[in-house]
């Protein structure tokens, strides 16, 4: 078991003073090496329970029990240091774990060449495309080879074409790195293709509604049966989310 | 097609298609009905628009309110579901509006004096947390040169302008007043006093925290917005260390240099206005302020250099951090760090000033 949450809730405060629960209780189980996405509406607590796990917030309650090592967060908007050319942003983790030297530059050079920036290199992130830019930041989350990845809707803002080809670069360099993955996307396509396990979020407080390890096959065709049934099956469980009216219609 | 409306004796019959084109049409049919009960026959109506469902429901509540009645009839489903959300629109309970009792005043003050308590000793726990990092890490040289360079160098001819005028201006007014008793000679004692203790420390850390303090928070609270204060954080380094000490360490050497620029600044400004309003010789003049100044005078201001560059830099600081949200706040941090840092500066100023007449030689009560 490479995670573990028991029981695992947070609160703000509105306006008003008054407290809301946004999440929980969460019970989640994560394998090492398992790519989990995890599904739901917007405001549902997907970017809060991801924000906990990575010690960016604290939980109200609860307790959440992590296997060792390193992980490495790629945020929606890649949040990359425009003060810093695409070697340096990659290289910077590397830095923060004590690293130096050429070491550090071969590492980076290496994640550079598996992204296909290494030519990109001496750019600055304003001077790259979106698709780019995320790509960086996914080298830059993954540079540390840390034992967990944590990614909130990563490819949220890119168009459908160069969401799939970095959809598929993921997984291969998940794959690769034997990288225990949390994936936070409202996209039920992307969801269906990625995970080994997908996790749907209901309303707020966010909770668990489905917890489901998929069974398609790699590499997966989006245009199967096998998938479409699954897509589909998760869009209906998605769509009563939303909307419990059209559960008893469907 | 425009749709047809016939309307008489309490009785309306709307036929056809109606748009936002036909608003005026629907609401004058409507409104010319004075008929205490009207009903309103929409069976032969194809389709309205939002627009003319929303108005044909306000004239409907309109009349209920003034105790007359309007009566839809027939309606096709899809006109039926458009009155539906105007109906669940009504049906939202309207929130109290705060009672404007003695109590809720005292609730209301006391809610903004735990909030102000709330914020101070954040800013008090965010000075320790910085002050810690700054003795414990290491210094980013090339950035904290950087910041020297844009709070230091960049301000001297702002602030070389603002005291040189500020000098003029209270040499030529002590000047005329003590020309009126014979008493011009005093006037570069007075000005360089005024000068050295107050206001070129006081000018030029206002200009700092115009300049530097709200660019700290704008640039702390852009990279709040753009999840780069999350990355750095994510990665494992020290905020303070990282984002704040550089600021300090930068504000720490040239507060003190922009106020020893500022001093001679401002007694140059008097020997102008001692020249030009009083013709004073400059020679009288630097003799006087020579006789005047003791070196403590001039060290003083530096010394309260160091506690004004640590109040720009981390108000600055810590206004960037609290940013939540959009770029909007991110305005509004910019202006809260000017605010407050300049109230810090005065009231520790005022503070200073107390101390200071019990420390300078020569001048105890």
């Amino acid at each position: 078991m490479f995670l573990e949450l028991s029981d695992v809730q947070k609160s703000y405060l509105d306006s008003s003073g008054s407290k809301f629960q946004v999440l929980g209780p969460i019970d989640l189980k994560v394998e090492t090496g398992e790519f989990i996405c995890l599904l739901g509406p917007t405001g549902c607590g997907k970017t809060t329970l991801l924000r906990i796990l990575s010690g960016l917030e604290k939980s109200d309650r609860g307790e959440i029990g992590r296997g060792a090592g390193r992980f490495g967060y790629v945020f929606q908007q890649g949040a990359l240091f425009p003060w810093m050319n695409v070697e340096s942003n990659v290289m910077f983790p590397l830095k923060a774990i004590g690293m130096h030297g050429s070491e550090c530059r071969v590492k980076a050079e290496r994640i550079l060449k598996m992204v296909g920036l290494y030519e990109f290199r001496k750019s600055f992130p304003h001077e790259l495309s979106g698709g780019m830019q995320q790509r960086t930041a996914l080298a830059r989350g993954l540079v540390t080879e840390p034992e967990l990845l944590l990614l909130d809707e990563p490819f949220a803002s890119l168009d459908a074409r160069t969401g799939i080809n970095l959809q598929e670069m993921l997984r291969n360099l998940c794959g690769r790195l034997s990288t225990t993955v949390i994936f936070v996307t409202h996209n039920i396509e992307e969801a269906v293709y990625l995970a080994d396990r997908i996790i749907v979020m209901g309303h707020r407080p966010g909770r668990i509604v489905r917890n489901e390890s998929l069974d398609l096959k790699w590499p997966r065709d989006r245009l199967s049966n096998e998938f479409t049934e699954v897509l589909l099956s998760f869009r209906r469980t998605f769509e009563e989310l939303v909307d419990p009216s059209t559960s008893s219609s469907s | 097609m425009r749709g047809e409306i016939v309307h008489g004796d309490g009785n309306i019959k709307i036929s056809g298609r109606f748009t936002v084109k036909d608003l005026d049409y629907v609401s004058s049919a409507l409104e010319s009905e004075s008929s205490e009960r009207v009903t309103v026959d929409l069976s032969d109506c194809k389709s309205i628009d939002t627009c003319i469902a929303a108005r044909m429901w306000s004239i409907a509540e309109d009349r209920i309110a003034k105790g007359a009645s309007l009566d839809f009839q027939g309606m096709t489903p899809d006109i039926e579901a458009l009155f539906k959300r105007f109906s669940a629109l009504d049906d939202k309970p309207v929130p109290p509006a705060p009672p404007h009792t003695i109590r809720y005043n005292f609730e209301d003050i006391g809610d903004k004096v735990q909030a102000t308590w709330e914020s101070l000793s954040g800013l008090i726990s965010f000075t320790g947390q910085s002050f810690k990092a700054l003795f414990s890490g290491k210094v980013r040289g090339s950035i904290t040169a950087y910041y020297m360079e844009q709070s230091g160098v960049m301000a001297v001819p702002i602030v070389v302008t603002l005291n040189w005028l500020m000098g003029v201006v209270l040499g030529y007014q002590a000047g005329y007043q003590m020309s009126q008793f014979g008493g011009e000679l005093f006037m570069p004692a007075l000005l360089a006093y005024s000068i050295c203790w107050e206001i070129a420390p006081m000018m030029t850390a206002v200009l700092v925290a115009g300049r530097s303090g709200s660019a700290f928070a704008a640039e702390i609270g852009t990279m709040k917005v753009r999840q780069e204060i999350d990355a750095l954080e994510v990665m494992g380094f020290n905020l303070y260390g990282y984002i704040v000490t550089p600021k300090m360490i930068a504000l720490f050497v040239v507060m003190p240099l922009l106020i020893t620029v500022a001093n001679f600044a401002g007694m140059a400004g008097g020997l102008a206005a001692g020249g030009i309003f009083l013709k004073m010789p400059a020679v009288v003049y630097i003799a006087e302020v020579r006789k005047a100044l003791i070196p403590f005078d001039l060290y003083w201001g530096l010394i309260k250099g160091l506690f004004y560059s640590t109040i720009i830099s981390v108000t600055g600081s810590y206004m960037g951090m609290k940013v939540r949200g959009g770029p909007a706040s991110v305005g509004k941090a910019t202006t809260s760090a000017v605010v407050v840092s300049i109230f810090l500066v005065i009231l520790v100023d005022a503070l200073m000033s107390l101390i200071f007449i019990h420390l300078r030689p020569g001048l105890s009560l």
